[in-house]
Protein backbone atom coordinates (compact mmCIF):
# COMPACT_ATOMS: atom_id res chain seq x y z
CA UNK A 1 0.00 0.00 0.00
CA UNK A 2 1.20 3.47 -0.89
CA UNK A 3 0.93 5.95 1.95
CA UNK A 4 -1.67 8.68 1.73
CA UNK A 5 1.05 11.26 2.27
CA UNK A 6 2.86 10.02 -0.83
CA UNK A 7 -0.28 10.50 -2.91
CA UNK A 8 -0.84 13.99 -1.54
CA UNK A 9 2.73 15.03 -2.31
CA UNK A 10 2.51 13.46 -5.76
CA UNK A 11 -0.69 15.29 -6.65
CA UNK A 12 0.47 18.58 -5.18
CA UNK A 13 3.68 18.42 -7.20
CA UNK A 14 1.76 17.50 -10.35
CA UNK A 15 -0.70 20.34 -9.75
CA UNK A 16 2.06 22.93 -9.37
CA UNK A 17 3.85 21.64 -12.45
CA UNK A 18 0.71 21.55 -14.58
CA UNK A 19 -0.39 24.94 -13.30
CA UNK A 20 2.90 26.52 -14.36
CA UNK A 21 2.83 24.73 -17.70
CA UNK A 22 -0.74 25.68 -18.55
CA UNK A 23 -0.20 29.26 -17.46
CA UNK A 24 2.79 29.41 -19.76
CA UNK A 25 0.98 27.79 -22.68
CA UNK A 26 -2.25 29.74 -22.36
CA UNK A 27 -0.60 33.12 -21.87
CA UNK A 28 1.64 32.49 -24.88
CA UNK A 29 -1.45 31.82 -26.96
CA UNK A 30 -2.67 35.42 -26.71
CA UNK A 31 0.47 36.50 -28.58
CA UNK A 32 -1.51 35.47 -31.61
CA UNK A 33 -3.60 38.65 -31.38
CA UNK A 34 -2.29 40.59 -34.35
CA UNK A 35 -4.02 43.75 -35.53
CA UNK A 36 -4.13 44.36 -39.25
CA UNK A 37 -4.56 47.79 -40.74
CA UNK A 38 -6.22 47.28 -44.10
CA UNK A 39 -6.57 50.07 -46.61
CA UNK A 40 -8.54 49.50 -49.78
CA UNK A 41 -8.31 45.76 -49.25
CA UNK A 42 -4.52 45.77 -48.81
CA UNK A 43 -2.85 45.02 -45.49
CA UNK A 44 -0.59 48.00 -44.97
CA UNK A 45 0.46 47.30 -41.41
CA UNK A 46 0.45 44.42 -38.92
CA UNK A 47 0.84 45.02 -35.21
CA UNK A 48 1.32 42.29 -32.62
CA UNK A 49 -0.66 43.86 -29.78
CA UNK A 50 0.86 41.64 -27.11
CA UNK A 51 4.31 43.01 -27.88
CA UNK A 52 3.33 46.65 -27.61
CA UNK A 53 4.99 47.96 -24.47
CA UNK A 54 3.98 51.61 -24.58
CA UNK A 55 1.41 53.74 -26.33
CA UNK A 56 2.08 55.17 -29.78
CA UNK A 57 0.08 56.45 -32.72
CA UNK A 58 0.47 56.83 -36.46
CA UNK A 59 -1.46 58.50 -39.25
CA UNK A 60 -2.89 56.64 -42.19
CA UNK A 61 -3.43 58.84 -45.23
CA UNK A 62 -5.99 57.74 -47.75
CA UNK A 63 -5.44 58.33 -51.51
CA UNK A 64 -8.24 60.94 -51.67
CA UNK A 65 -6.68 63.13 -49.01
CA UNK A 66 -8.41 61.95 -45.84
CA UNK A 67 -6.50 60.82 -42.78
CA UNK A 68 -7.07 58.63 -39.73
CA UNK A 69 -4.93 58.61 -36.61
CA UNK A 70 -4.50 55.12 -35.20
CA UNK A 71 -3.68 54.82 -31.51
CA UNK A 72 -1.98 51.67 -30.24
CA UNK A 73 -1.73 50.60 -26.61
CA UNK A 74 -0.63 47.29 -25.10
CA UNK A 75 -3.28 44.77 -26.11
CA UNK A 76 -5.64 47.20 -27.84
CA UNK A 77 -6.00 49.52 -30.78
CA UNK A 78 -8.37 52.30 -31.87
CA UNK A 79 -8.80 55.18 -34.25
CA UNK A 80 -8.40 58.31 -32.15
CA UNK A 81 -8.91 60.96 -34.79
CA UNK A 82 -10.32 61.12 -38.29
CA UNK A 83 -11.37 63.80 -40.73
CA UNK A 84 -14.20 61.78 -42.19
CA UNK A 85 -17.69 63.34 -41.89
CA UNK A 86 -19.37 60.78 -39.60
CA UNK A 87 -16.48 59.68 -37.29
CA UNK A 88 -18.05 56.26 -36.84
CA UNK A 89 -14.58 54.71 -36.71
CA UNK A 90 -13.58 56.97 -33.80
CA UNK A 91 -16.77 56.26 -31.93
CA UNK A 92 -16.26 52.54 -32.25
CA UNK A 93 -13.58 52.82 -29.57
CA UNK A 94 -11.05 50.20 -28.58
CA UNK A 95 -10.60 46.92 -30.36
CA UNK A 96 -9.14 44.10 -28.27
CA UNK A 97 -10.28 40.85 -29.85
CA UNK A 98 -11.23 39.33 -33.15
CA UNK A 99 -14.87 40.43 -32.85
CA UNK A 100 -16.22 43.45 -34.72
CA UNK A 101 -13.46 45.22 -36.71
CA UNK A 102 -13.15 49.00 -36.80
CA UNK A 103 -14.26 50.32 -40.17
CA UNK A 104 -13.88 53.75 -41.69
CA UNK A 105 -15.97 53.48 -44.80
CA UNK A 106 -15.22 56.91 -46.34
CA UNK A 107 -11.46 56.26 -46.22
CA UNK A 108 -11.81 52.54 -47.00
CA UNK A 109 -9.88 51.67 -43.86
CA UNK A 110 -10.39 48.54 -41.75
CA UNK A 111 -8.66 47.56 -38.54
CA UNK A 112 -9.21 43.94 -37.62
CA UNK A 113 -7.58 41.49 -35.23
CA UNK A 114 -6.80 38.06 -36.49
CA UNK A 115 -6.30 35.25 -34.04
CA UNK A 116 -4.77 32.10 -35.47
CA UNK A 117 -6.16 29.99 -32.63
CA UNK A 118 -9.72 31.23 -33.01
CA UNK A 119 -10.52 28.65 -35.68
CA UNK A 120 -10.01 25.70 -33.35
CA UNK A 121 -11.61 27.55 -30.45
CA UNK A 122 -14.90 28.11 -32.17
CA UNK A 123 -15.18 24.43 -33.09
CA UNK A 124 -13.65 23.20 -29.85
CA UNK A 125 -16.50 24.57 -27.89
CA UNK B 1 -27.11 -11.01 -11.67
CA UNK B 2 -30.24 -11.05 -9.55
CA UNK B 3 -33.07 -8.55 -9.59
CA UNK B 4 -31.88 -6.78 -6.47
CA UNK B 5 -28.47 -6.17 -7.98
CA UNK B 6 -29.94 -4.92 -11.24
CA UNK B 7 -32.07 -2.50 -9.25
CA UNK B 8 -29.02 -1.29 -7.33
CA UNK B 9 -27.07 -0.65 -10.54
CA UNK B 10 -30.09 1.05 -12.11
CA UNK B 11 -30.31 3.30 -9.07
CA UNK B 12 -26.63 4.19 -9.41
CA UNK B 13 -27.11 4.91 -13.11
CA UNK B 14 -30.03 7.17 -12.29
CA UNK B 15 -28.03 9.11 -9.73
CA UNK B 16 -25.13 9.49 -12.16
CA UNK B 17 -27.50 10.60 -14.91
CA UNK B 18 -29.18 13.20 -12.71
CA UNK B 19 -25.80 14.59 -11.62
CA UNK B 20 -24.65 14.62 -15.23
CA UNK B 21 -27.77 16.37 -16.54
CA UNK B 22 -27.99 18.94 -13.76
CA UNK B 23 -24.32 19.75 -14.14
CA UNK B 24 -24.76 20.33 -17.86
CA UNK B 25 -27.13 23.19 -16.99
CA UNK B 26 -24.55 25.01 -14.88
CA UNK B 27 -22.60 27.81 -16.54
CA UNK B 28 -18.95 26.98 -17.29
CA UNK B 29 -16.59 27.74 -14.40
CA UNK B 30 -13.58 28.79 -16.48
CA UNK B 31 -13.39 29.74 -20.16
CA UNK B 32 -11.52 26.58 -21.16
CA UNK B 33 -13.51 24.02 -23.15
CA UNK B 34 -13.82 20.70 -21.35
CA UNK B 35 -13.35 21.95 -17.80
CA UNK B 36 -16.21 20.88 -15.55
CA UNK B 37 -16.83 19.39 -12.16
CA UNK B 38 -17.59 15.90 -13.41
CA UNK B 39 -19.98 15.06 -10.58
CA UNK B 40 -20.94 11.77 -12.23
CA UNK B 41 -17.40 10.67 -11.43
CA UNK B 42 -18.53 10.24 -7.82
CA UNK B 43 -20.74 7.39 -8.92
CA UNK B 44 -18.04 5.80 -11.07
CA UNK B 45 -15.51 5.81 -8.24
CA UNK B 46 -18.05 4.52 -5.76
CA UNK B 47 -19.26 1.76 -8.07
CA UNK B 48 -15.71 0.71 -8.87
CA UNK B 49 -14.93 0.04 -5.23
CA UNK B 50 -18.27 -1.27 -4.19
CA UNK B 51 -19.21 -3.46 -7.15
CA UNK B 52 -16.09 -3.91 -9.28
CA UNK B 53 -15.05 -3.11 -12.86
CA UNK B 54 -17.73 -5.05 -14.73
CA UNK B 55 -20.72 -3.44 -13.03
CA UNK B 56 -19.04 -0.04 -13.18
CA UNK B 57 -18.66 -0.37 -16.92
CA UNK B 58 -22.37 -1.11 -17.25
CA UNK B 59 -23.31 1.94 -15.18
CA UNK B 60 -20.81 4.09 -17.03
CA UNK B 61 -21.95 3.09 -20.51
CA UNK B 62 -25.62 3.50 -19.64
CA UNK B 63 -24.97 6.91 -18.13
CA UNK B 64 -22.86 8.16 -21.04
CA UNK B 65 -25.40 6.98 -23.59
CA UNK B 66 -28.47 8.29 -21.79
CA UNK B 67 -26.63 11.46 -20.80
CA UNK B 68 -25.97 12.44 -24.39
CA UNK B 69 -29.53 11.52 -25.33
CA UNK B 70 -30.86 13.92 -22.70
CA UNK B 71 -28.29 16.69 -22.71
CA UNK B 72 -26.02 16.75 -25.69
CA UNK B 73 -25.13 16.21 -29.26
CA UNK B 74 -23.50 13.21 -30.87
CA UNK B 75 -20.10 14.83 -30.53
CA UNK B 76 -20.47 15.08 -26.77
CA UNK B 77 -21.23 11.38 -26.72
CA UNK B 78 -17.84 10.45 -28.17
CA UNK B 79 -16.03 12.82 -25.84
CA UNK B 80 -17.80 11.38 -22.81
CA UNK B 81 -17.38 7.82 -23.98
CA UNK B 82 -13.66 8.02 -24.64
CA UNK B 83 -13.00 9.97 -21.45
CA UNK B 84 -15.16 7.59 -19.44
CA UNK B 85 -13.52 4.46 -20.80
CA UNK B 86 -10.01 5.71 -20.14
CA UNK B 87 -11.07 6.73 -16.66
CA UNK B 88 -12.49 3.25 -16.12
CA UNK B 89 -9.33 1.55 -17.41
CA UNK B 90 -6.95 3.35 -15.05
CA UNK B 91 -9.23 2.74 -12.10
CA UNK B 92 -9.05 -1.04 -12.43
CA UNK B 93 -5.45 -1.43 -11.18
CA UNK B 94 -5.97 1.33 -8.61
CA UNK B 95 -8.71 -0.69 -7.04
CA UNK B 96 -6.17 -3.24 -5.86
CA UNK B 97 -3.55 -0.91 -4.40
CA UNK B 98 -5.77 1.59 -2.59
CA UNK B 99 -7.34 1.30 0.82
CA UNK B 100 -10.86 2.53 1.40
CA UNK B 101 -9.60 5.73 3.01
CA UNK B 102 -7.55 6.41 -0.13
CA UNK B 103 -10.52 6.10 -2.44
CA UNK B 104 -10.22 9.77 -3.39
CA UNK B 105 -6.94 9.00 -5.20
CA UNK B 106 -9.04 7.02 -7.64
CA UNK B 107 -11.20 10.09 -8.23
CA UNK B 108 -8.18 12.28 -8.99
CA UNK B 109 -6.47 9.86 -11.36
CA UNK B 110 -9.79 8.95 -12.97
CA UNK B 111 -10.66 12.59 -13.62
CA UNK B 112 -7.24 13.29 -15.10
CA UNK B 113 -7.57 10.20 -17.31
CA UNK B 114 -11.04 11.34 -18.36
CA UNK B 115 -9.71 14.71 -19.49
CA UNK B 116 -6.77 13.10 -21.28
CA UNK B 117 -9.24 10.85 -23.09
CA UNK B 118 -11.22 13.88 -24.19
CA UNK B 119 -8.12 15.55 -25.57
CA UNK B 120 -7.31 12.36 -27.47
CA UNK B 121 -10.73 12.43 -29.14
CA UNK B 122 -10.21 16.11 -29.85
CA UNK B 123 -6.86 15.31 -31.49
CA UNK B 124 -8.43 12.59 -33.60
CA UNK B 125 -11.37 14.74 -34.66
CA UNK B 126 -9.68 18.05 -35.40
CA UNK B 127 -6.33 16.61 -36.56
CA UNK B 128 -4.38 19.45 -35.05
CA UNK B 129 -1.82 19.60 -32.26
CA UNK B 130 -3.20 23.00 -31.26
CA UNK B 131 -5.60 21.30 -28.85
CA UNK B 132 -2.63 20.03 -26.82
CA UNK B 133 -2.27 23.56 -25.47
CA UNK B 134 -5.26 22.74 -23.27
CA UNK B 135 -3.81 19.46 -21.97
CA UNK B 136 -1.98 20.76 -18.86
CA UNK B 137 -4.91 22.99 -17.93
CA UNK B 138 -7.35 20.12 -18.31
CA UNK B 139 -5.14 17.77 -16.30
CA UNK B 140 -4.86 20.37 -13.57
CA UNK B 141 -8.61 20.79 -13.51
CA UNK B 142 -8.84 16.99 -13.33
CA UNK B 143 -6.73 16.98 -10.18
CA UNK B 144 -8.86 19.65 -8.52
CA UNK B 145 -12.28 18.33 -9.51
CA UNK B 146 -11.15 14.72 -9.03
CA UNK B 147 -10.14 15.54 -5.49
CA UNK B 148 -13.61 16.88 -4.85
CA UNK B 149 -15.51 14.01 -6.46
CA UNK B 150 -13.08 11.44 -5.05
CA UNK B 151 -13.56 12.71 -1.51
CA UNK B 152 -17.31 12.74 -2.05
CA UNK B 153 -17.11 9.10 -3.12
CA UNK B 154 -14.97 8.25 -0.10
CA UNK B 155 -17.58 9.65 2.25
CA UNK B 156 -20.34 8.02 0.25
CA UNK B 157 -18.72 4.59 0.55
CA UNK B 158 -18.20 4.98 4.26
CA UNK B 159 -21.76 6.22 4.77
CA UNK B 160 -23.52 3.65 2.61
CA UNK B 161 -21.43 0.70 3.64
CA UNK B 162 -24.01 -1.13 5.69
CA UNK B 163 -27.10 0.53 4.29
CA UNK B 164 -27.64 -0.76 0.79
Amino acid sequence: MIKTRTWVILFAAAAVLLGALSWYLLSRRTEGAVAQVIQDGVVIREIDLSRVSREYSFVVESPDGGSNTVLVQPGRICISEADCPDKICVHQGWLTDESLPIVCLPHRLIIAIKDPASGTDAVGR
Amino acid sequence: MNAKHIARLALLTTVALILFTVEAQLPPLVPIPGVKLGLANIVTVYAMFRYGPRDTLLVLLARVFLGSVFAGAMMAFFFSLCGGLLCWLVMIPLRRILTEQQLWVCGVIGAVAHNVGQILVCLAVYQTAAVLVYLPALMLSGIVTGLFTGLAATFLLKWLKNRI
